[in-house]
């Protein structure tokens, strides 16, 4: 029998996950009884939770654990990728603070909406069990189709809202038919016993095989990467900017863990059928990202494609199916989510007559009325391309060493071709800024928005100095994942 | 051959007699509610009442139901036929399949089934598609304004007739009906049951669309409602059912806290014992249905947003607050019911 | 067995059935009323493998409430198939490529199906035939222990489901008049109404 001390057990593994929740719903509370002009308290109250989060992750001990019929694990990969989430949603928080103000889009639900957002990424990243997977997935996904159509008095904004909504519950029937062949074949979703079913098999079943596809394709859809990318630019494009910046930093991080511990931990065995897919998925993405951002005129859809070029790059990591590859996908995911907080920050800035603008012509000149700006954008930029010495390009170098090292020399050289392109739509926005003449002037930013995007800039500038912290946590948290 | 008869048409034959013996009072009964209906309110409203067919307007019912029969049944010509026809059929099969579960004393019941009470509350969830349908397929205003505002109503009362339920099952500890009358019941938890029985009768009035909650028909409003485009037959089987399912919400009421057919207050004298459960159980529900009657004959209608309010802004609070006081009092009196063989 | 067998296929008949119906029927409102018959016939196939209480929650659930409120919406809107019906035309034949080609590979999928050595080991039988448990209790038991963590995040998306619905569809609209029952209860006679004694021919002020 069950005890409830047995619960109690194997609700440690879960510690923070219910600590956040249980601060989801006093802020709630908190916001319902006070309403919309609490919104700023409720925001920095959330940030708080996270925060609070952060340190009971922070403290817990890093051995692994397995709790709830080892359906929910708890090791250092889901430590660290936690603490990602966690950083990257509070960033993304703070930053609304004044621009949802600004939107009239100020309501106090959009925190706490974030916030069990989170919850869901949380669960994602400690999946060790399909079902967890999903309901994880559903969990993280609701909160942000409400979060993109929240402006529903504005076409683009509800639009937004439907196009994600539909396409996302696509995605989710794929990654349940998936989950159904592969439970159909194995009799298990659990990715521990699913391992040892498969260590055990000889030859490769199809059931299975379409199954894992089927799963893939799922959560390719969520990690926006190509084929299953179509939705990003308009749903970027239509949602709010400040939503928009939170769909593009926490989410990603947290279906990353997932698919490591789905290929890793679930399907280790079958690296021979995946790291071609994965193969395709990261290439295809990287040549989309490349080159559908060139002609684009709205800066928020320019990221999108920066978004689907990033998330090819680190598939690049997985696709090594190795230890060093697990390490630069970690690696490349966090400096990823630094250089877009930084780059959103900036884009939430850009303001003209109290009304957001996005159209990448408006930046013209900003290198002459708003210096500092520009110069932030500039090193932002730079890093995105990948130029030494700024972050990106240790992350790109990083995936690509780890390509190299387990023979992919196609993918690496594909990687080195992609990047060039793309440095090129990276670089025209810092000739717009530098050599053209101002157009419109800008608001003057807030200084909120500022600080945060110049923590960011100062961390792409300085992450020479000490790369081996980060590489060292990022090498402990792989260790978990995969076993040299 | 006779294999045959005896392995498959007796239990048939057998069947088919048990539901004849609950269908034929029960329309009988049927009838006679609507006299007692009549009666009742001339009484509270210092009238006469029917007194004219048969002694002291005995036959009334039956005179009204001839008059019915002898109508012309209309369909207009903008409805959807189909659906018109349905709808009111569908009323009346849904009234009558609940029986089938009630267990009217020891053993005496058509099915005896597991999950007895969540079949009477399916089955009492439908009852709205009756009317839903019945409104849309008339094609008229007036009816499908009717047959909305009853779908909502309906929908809204089943939440807290749910929640209801559950505090009831935690205290018997389980869904079937006959065990829900046989579960022992301390003094403490009848009081603990009482405001759930206040809600759960209020809620019967909604979800059968009864006075103060009769807006569906809202005859100063809707002229009639769902139900102002049938006639004759048509219109019977709605009135039928309308009735037919009074007496189930009363029946239910009996099961879930009246005690069903045990004597009542838990007196044991023997004159009282001797009695069949049966006929108490018809006591109770006649007790019941009073309330209705009287509701009927005392107070005005709701207005539809104080309606939804009384449905969700009180009822699903206080019902959802109240499992958790009742799981909380068993909880702490360590009177969780458990199955044999399981310890707690 | 016999009376079983007729049983299963009967409901299983009218369920394809149904549910071709639901997508072939021209008015829109046949077509729920279809589904909802599907329903019944699924809930009727539940009860066959002993799942009664599974088989009562589809119907509370599905049909009670969720067909409800679907048939609530579709006869509100009255949508117009026949429009619908032309869209879906012009994409004719590319739905009907994709789905041929998923179609081919299901049947291909489905043609070389087995299953790993380990299924069976894996699949539990939590429940023993001597516990003579009803499904009711069963279903209890694995729910609220070893599945607690599912029940709960079920629990936690319903409530996001439902900030969100409120968030995107509650407007406070300034100068609405709403009944205020506190103050209507809480009102007292001398507060509205004053009791005078006039003089005849000299009014009130």
């Amino acid at each position: 029998m069950y005890s409830l001390a047995d619960f109690y057990f194997h609700a440690t593994a879960a510690l923070p996950e219910i600590v956040l929740t249980v601060f989801g719903m006093i802020i709630l509370l908190f916001g319902l009884v006070r309403e919309d002009k609490s919104t700023p308290q409720v925001t920095l109250m959330t940030v708080s939770a996270f925060a609070v989060t952060a340190l009971v992750i922070a403290a817990m001990p890093s051995e692994p654990f397995k709790g709830f019929m080892g359906s929910f694990i708890y090791d250092p990969f889901a430590q660290f990728m936690k603490l990602l989430v966690l950083m990257g949603g509070a960033a993304c928080l703070a930053m609304t603070l004044s621009y949802n103000t600004q939107e009239k889009i100020n309501r106090f639900e959009f925190p706490v909406l974030a916030l069990f957002s989170t919850v869901g990424m949380m669960f994602i990243i400690s999946a060790n069990d399909l079902m967890l997977a999903y309901v994880g997935l559903e969990l993280m996904s609701l909160p942000l189709y409400v979060l993109v159509s929240i402006r529903r008095d504005f076409l683009r904004s509800s639009e937004a809202g439907i196009k994600y909504f539909v396409l996302g519950a696509l995605a989710s029937g794929m990654i349940l038919y998936g989950i159904s062949l592969i439970y159909g074949f194995s009799g298990t979703i659990n990715f521990t016993r699913l391992s040892e079913t498969l260590a055990l098999q000889d030859g490769v079943s199809i059931t299975l095989s379409f199954g894992l596809i089927m799963l893939i394709c799922g959560v390719a859809f969520k990690l926006s990467a190509v084929p299953f990318h179509m939705w990003t630019p308009d749903v970027y494009e239509g949602a709010p900017t400040s939503v928009t910046a939170f769909l593009a930093i926490a989410p990603k991080t947290a279906v990353f863990a997932l698919l490591a511990r789905i290929l890793f931990d679930g399907f280790g065995d079958m690296t021979a059928q995946w790291q071609d897919v994965i193969w395709i998925i990261a290439a295809a993405s990287m040549i989309v990202g490349a080159f559908a951002a060139i002609p684009q005129t709205s800066i928020k859809r320019l990221l999108a494609y920066s978004t689907i070029g990033h998330m090819g790059y680190a598939l690049v990591g997985m696709t090594a199916a190795s230890f060093d590859g697990v390490r630069s996908m970690i690696v490349y995911m966090a400096l990823y989510m630094v250089m877009n907080i930084g780059v959103f920050a900036i884009v939430l800035m850009l303001r003209q007559n109290d009304r957001q603008t996005t159209d990448i012509d408006n930046l013209s000149g900003l290198g002459k009325t708003h210096p500092v700006v520009a110069l932030m954008m500039t090193v932002l930029m730079f890093s995105m391309a990948g130029i030494p010495p700024l972050a990106g390009f240790f992350g790109k170098l990083f995936v690509f060493q780890a390509a190299v090292s387990a023979e992919l020399y196609g993918l690496a050289v594909l990687g080195v071709l992609t990047s060039v392109v793309a440095a090129y739509y990276y670089l025209r926005i810092i000739k717009i800024m530098y050599f053209e003449e101002p157009i419109h002037v800008l608001d003057k930013p807030t200084r909120d928005l500022e600080v945060i995007s110049g923590i960011a800039t100062i961390f792409v500038v300085a992450f020479i100095l000490f790369p081996q912290s980060l590489v060292n946590a990022a090498q402990a948290a792989a260790t978990a994942l995969v076993t040299i | 051959m006779a294999e045959f008869f005896d392995i498959y048409m007796l239990p048939v034959f057998e069947i088919l007699g048990k539901i004849l013996l609950i269908v034929l009072p029960l329309l009988g009964a049927m009838a006679y509610l609507t006299y007692a209906e009549r009666k009742v309110m001339a009484a509270m409203q210092l009238r006469q009442g029917p007194n004219m067919v048969g002694p002291f307007g005995l036959l009334q019912p039956l005179a009204d139901g001839l008059k019915l029969f002898g109508k012309e049944t209309i369909i207009p010509s903008a409805s959807n036929r189909a659906i018109f026809v349905l709808a009111p059929m569908l009323t009346f099969m849904l009234a009558l399949i609940s029986w089938a579960v009630i267990p009217f004393d020891v053993g005496m019941v058509l099915a005896d089934v597991n999950v007895g009470i969540l079949y009477l509350f399916a089955v009492s969830s439908l009852g709205v598609y009756g009317i839903l349908m019945a409104g849309w397929a008339s094609n008229s205003r007036y009816a499908f304004l009717g047959g909305l505002r009853s779908a909502a109503q309906m929908v809204s009362y089943e939440v807290s007739i749910g929640l209801v339920i559950v505090t009831v099952i935690l205290v018997t500890g389980s869904l079937n009906l006959t065990e829900i009358v046989m579960a022992e019941r301390t003094w403490w938890m009848h009081l603990l049951l009482f405001p759930m029985f206040i809600v759960f009768v209020i809620s019967a009035l909604a979800e059968t669309n009864r006075a103060p909650f009769d807006l569906p028909e809202g005859e100063s409003e809707l002229v009639g409602g769902y139900n102002v485009e049938y006639s004759s037959m048509t219109f019977a089987l709605f009135f039928l059912g309308e009735y037919m399912n009074m007496i189930l919400m009363s029946a239910m009421t009996v099961i879930l806290f009246l005690g069903g057919w045990k004597v009542p207050f838990g007196l044991e004298w023997e004159w009282l014992t001797m009695v069949p459960g049966l006929i108490w159980f018809v006591l109770k529900i006649c007790a019941v249905l009073f309330i209705f009657l009287w509701s009927r004959a005392t107070l005005p209608r709701y207005r539809y947003d104080q309606l939804m309010r009384l449905g969700w802004k009180i009822f699903l609070p206080l019902s959802l607050l109240w499992v958790l006081v009742v799981a909380g009092a068993l909880i702490m009196n360590d009177a969780l019911p458990m199955p044999a063989g399981v310890e707690g | 067995m016999i009376v079983e067998a007729i049983v299963f296929y009967m409901f299983s008949t009218i369920l394809l059935l149904s549910g071709i119906m639901v997508i072939s029927a021209r008015n829109p409102v046949h077509s729920v009323l279809f589904l909802i018959l599907g329903f019944f016939n699924a809930a009727g196939l539940f009860v066959l493998l002993g799942a009664e209480f599974l088989a009562m929650i589809l119907v509370i659930v599905y049909v009670g409430a969720v067909a409800v409120l679907f048939l609530f919406v579709v006869m509100m809107l009255n949508v117009d198939m026949s429009r619908m019906r032309d869209n879906l035309k012009k994409n004719m034949t590319v739905a009907a490529v994709v789905g041929f080609v998923l179609l081919g590979e299901l049947v291909w999928i489905f043609s070389n199906w087995h299953f790993s050595e380990d299924a069976e080991l894996n699949v539990q039988t939590p429940f023993s035939a001597e516990d003579a448990m009803d499904n009711t209790r069963a279903l209890g038991e694995v729910m609220y222990t070893d599945y607690m963590l599912f029940f709960q995040m079920a629990g936690l998306v319903l409530l996001v489901a439902m900030i969100g619905a409120i968030t995107l569809t509650l407007r406070h609209r300034p100068g609405v008049k709403r009944q205020k029952i506190n103050e209507q209860v809480n009102r007292q006679v001398k507060d509205v109404l004053r009791v005078e004694q006039v003089e005849s021919g000299s009014g009130i002020v």
